[in-house]
């Protein structure tokens, strides 16, 4: 046998196309559109109703309703308690959850297909006929409570905190954390306002992905939904996201940790900007994996931390772009150093056809590995639909990847790579920390983990 | 309705080459991906007790390069191609697994045999590695609240070194790992008659085999591996230790048991056991608890599988001012009463949706069966069991499971670690 077949990587196999079909898609008669996808492979079905209604959307003074909300429409209904909603769903094996994020509300079940009438009956219980009652309400206000105090443990969060405290300013993106005082305005007549404003049919959508046949699916909805009436969707008018001037540091103190959580940040863009494609290539060769500068630079080359990464978050109105790295103390400073390395590099070489062709390779070649799974297809039908991609987003994706030049990749480093502002954010020992890092901009604040401000220069 | 519901079994083909490498294919040409997994006969069970966290080291150093591949070039190859990929160890194996297009089989199957056959250890890899090691453990153990207590509590459990101890490792032995400590431990256990090959998904099984052949075929066998006792006393090493967490905000607690080996009739039961009593919103302990009691904040509850003897673990963070004694009792009643009366009909057909819901999800994902095939192939020998491994689960009675926890379960042979938010030196 020839060793000599090792010394190259071998060639492929001819590829196997794969296709992703266009859903079926109907209003029903009480507006609601549905999208139903088709699938006998497996007796399973994936089933996300989502409303155009976030976290955003709450009144200026008043967080934490939307997901209070959405987390409390498990917790009773006319017909069921929280503990018979648990015992019926569970029972057939299948999970039936809600939640709110920032652009929107989420209900989301998955079942095996025998079920699918039952799912609807508790999908349409839950959405129409909840009662949030107030021994749960004050359960989930006390376990609220103990949660915050919980998330305060953890350095991600106070990361995250800071980060978007500095890049959102008085846009609603900002707030990612409740106070005490919130979970006190938590009551049932809010609950039930907001309940009624934000779950409405015209402002939603409803995905139903794998063992479904759509005429019967649409009958057992006409059937579940019926009279459940329309609203006004909410009018979002926002703050700007703030335009900054300078780099900043922010530390939180977390003494005696040995490892500072490093987040660095710029605001980035919103999900339907045109740069997206750019943006998303950009954003793969500096840090979305294991094969990344960021990465092979921090962990590969220096053994500085377990993994370093660039994230782009682009988010119905706005979005961000974040390094990150949890590193040992004592290279805080390097770490920094060779993150701004890495962006410097990013913006002033054009990328060379290699690095870009693999960053193409990997997001076109992952496409069908994201779509193997229902839950996988479910997220990508899921996502056109909840940030109005266009209707064939999901047949021309990779296309569009595979469109970007080095040009496009270096303007958009140019535009959402932007050193000379970004907010430095370090959670880790402070009086270790801070000697190392205050050269990278003109100011320091230190917070405290309760989020009170320390120290500032 | 689920009882007449049957998953069609998996068509496998398996076969092994001349030097002991064990191969599994399962084809399924529903989407056009490939998923690979190489597991090697070692995990930290098969350590020295000098050198804990060596086969997880050893897992980091399998990703910086081969004779025919460039330092870090696994990750970048796999990237390239649009795939993706890990590794992890346990303290039964080492996984090494990718996904990918099905046309890039044969890059999987190149980049697998080129590190089987020659890694390249030297200095500068393992001093790097070594590194991220060390951050690793201080990211997911030292850093983070409650972050020892799997650890603490397994050598409460196990008497025998070999269980007892964490993959992870110390930083002292890390630290004393040498080249040659690093090659050697290749030579042992990095040998194809010590490892499972597992293809899941779109190929063609005859092109599959001639690829395997030509990548596997000559690389040469080693010696058997030494072998390792994992044999345990019933009881378990410690009834009681308490910890103190410097990072926790709240007390906690974690309460274990020594189990019989997966695979037996009396793990499947105590497996299920634990749905009845922790898995789910309508789980006895966390309507007891969570609702009922409004005592806790968390609850989790979940199996260590292993080889040899196994474990079963419940635990929960407590509401301050809540009597963290009184929270024990609840659960050691609710364990009582399942001894007793064993499960509810109500509960059993629970059970069963459960476990179909599960292996229906399964069945979709190529790295799912690859990874479940591979430990029956791996650890049994016959990776025929996945295809019986539901109805085995599905056949388990209330009575079977009544008994078991009665057996196991509800005894003072247990170990309990309290944790204990500890004060800052000043």
């Amino acid at each position: 046998m020839n060793p000599d077949f090792r010394k190259q990587p071998p060639a492929p196999l001819a590829p196997i196309p794969f296709e992703i079909l266009r859903p079926f898609e109907t209003t029903l008669s009480n507006g609601l559109r549905v999208v139903i996808f088709e699938n006998e492979r497996l007796p399973l079905v994936s089933y996300r109703l989502s409303f155009f209604s976030g976290d955003i959307d709450e009144s200026e003074n008043e967080h934490g309703l939307m997901s209070a909300m959405a987390l409390l429409l498990t917790e009773g209904t006319e017909n069921y308690s929280s503990q018979q909603l648990a015992e019926k769903i569970e029972r057939l094996g299948a999970g039936l959850s809600a939640h709110s994020s920032f652009d929107f509300t989420s209900i989301s079940a998955s079942s095996l297909s025998f079920y699918t009438s039952a799912i609807f009956e508790m999908l349409s219980e839950i959405v129409l006929k909840p009662t949030f009652p107030e021994n749960e309400i004050d359960l989930y206000r006390r376990n609220l409570l103990e949660n915050l105090k919980f998330q305060r443990s953890q350095p991600p969060f106070l990361a995250g905190e800071q980060a978007a405290r500095l890049i959102y300013g008085k846009h609603p993106y900002s707030h990612v954390s409740l106070q005490p005082k919130d979970v006190e305005g938590i009551t049932r007549e809010k609950l039930r306002a907001t309940h009624r404003a934000a779950l409405i049919p015209n402002n939603a959508v409803m995905l139903i992905v794998g063992d479904v046949r759509r005429d019967e699916v649409i009958k057992e909805l006409e059937q579940h939904l019926d009279g459940w009436e329309s609203g006004e969707a909410p009018k979002r008018s926002f703050a700007e996201v703030p335009t900054r001037q300078q780099r900043s540091i922010t530390v939180v103190d977390r003494p005696g940790s040995s490892q500072s959580n490093i987040v660095i940040a710029n605001s980035g863009l919103d999900r339907l900007s045109p740069d997206f494609f750019p943006a998303l290539v950009m954003n793969q060769v500096l840090g979305a994996g294991a094969s990344s500068r960021v990465f092979m630079n921090l962990r590969e080359e220096k053994g500085y931390t377990y993994g370093a990464y660039t994230r782009m978050d682009a988010r119905s109105l706005a979005g961000d772009i974040e390094a990150t790295a949890e590193v040992r103390n004592d290279v805080t400073g390097e770490s920094i150093s060779e993150f701004f390395k890495e962006f410097e590099r990013i913006r002033s070489e054009r990328v060379g056809s290699d690095e870009l062709l693999d960053a193409q390779n990997f997001l076109t070649g992952v496409f069908p590995i994201r779509a193997e799974t229902q839950e996988g297809l479910t997220t990508l039908l899921l996502n056109r639909e909840l940030y109005g991609l266009p209707d064939d987003y999901l047949q021309t994706y990779r296309e569009k990847v595979s469109a970007v030049t080095a040009e496009q990749v270096q303007d958009a480093a140019q535009k959402y790579i932007r050193p000379d502002e970004m907010a430095i954010v370090v959670v880790g020992d402070a009086e270790s920390v801070v000697p190392q890092i205050n050269k990278f901009a003109p100011t320091v604040e230190v917070f405290d983990t309760d989020g009170k401000l320390v120290e500032s220069k | 309705m689920p009882h007449s519901f049957k998953l069609p079994p998996l068509t496998l083909e398996q076969f092994t080459l001349g030097n002991g490498l064990r191969v599994v294919l399962d084809r399924d040409d529903a989407i056009p991906v490939v998923s690979l997994a190489v597991y090697y006969d070692v995990g930290s069970r098969n350590e020295r007790d000098d050198r804990t966290g060596f086969a997880h080291l050893f897992e980091h150093m399998m990703f910086q390069g081969s004779e025919n591949v460039p330092k870090a070039g696994h990750f970048q190859y796999i990237m390239k191609a649009g795939g993706t990929m890990n590794g992890t160890t346990s303290s039964e194996r080492t996984n090494y697994f990718e996904t990918l297009p099905a046309n890039q089989l044969p890059l999987g199957l190149w980049l697998e045999s080129d590190r089987m056959r020659s890694l390249a250890v030297t200095q500068e890899n393992l001093d790097n590695q070594r590194e991220a090691v060390k951050e690793e453990k201080r990211l997911r153990y030292d850093n983070q609240p409650y972050g020892q207590i799997f650890d603490l509590i397994s050598a409460m459990i196990y008497k025998n070194f070999a269980n007892a101890h964490s993959t992870i490792g110390s930083m002292d032995h890390l630290d004393a790992a040498s080249v040659e400590d690093v090659q050697e431990f290749f030579r042992i256990y990095y040998a194809p008659n010590n490892a499972v090959l597992v293809l899941s998904g779109a190929f063609d099984p005859a092109e599959a085999k001639e690829l395997i052949e030509k990548f596997f075929g000559d690389i040469p066998s080693q010696p058997r591996s030494p072998a390792i006792d994992v044999e345990e006393p019933e009881e378990v090493a410690a009834n009681y230790s308490e910890w103190q967490d410097p990072l926790a905000p709240f007390p906690a607690f974690l309460i274990g048991w020594k189990t019989p080996k997966r695979g037996s009739e009396e793990f499947k039961a105590l497996y299920l056991a634990g749905k009845v009593l922790y898995d789910g919103d309508s789980s006895r302990l966390y309507q007891k608890l969570v609702k009922g009691e409004e005592s806790v904040i968390q609850l989790f509850g979940f199996t260590d599988e292993r080889r040899g003897p196994s474990s079963i673990f419940v635990g929960a963070i407590p509401k301050p001012d809540e009597d963290i004694s009184a929270i024990r009792e609840t659960i050691m009643n609710e364990i009582r009463d399942l001894a007793v009366h064993g499960p509810t009909p109500s509960e059993m057909e629970k059970i069963e949706n459960q476990l179909l819901n599960d292996a229906v999800r399964t069945r979709q994902s190529s790295l799912a069966r690859t990874q479940q095939l591979a430990e029956f192939a791996l650890y049994d020998n016959d990776p025929c069991l996945f295809n019986a491994e539901l109805d085995g689960l599905l056949n388990v009675t209330a009575e079977q499971i009544r008994l078991n926890v009665a057996k196991f379960l509800n005894t003072e042979n247990r170990a309990l670690l309290d944790v204990v938010p500890a004060k800052q030196p000043a």
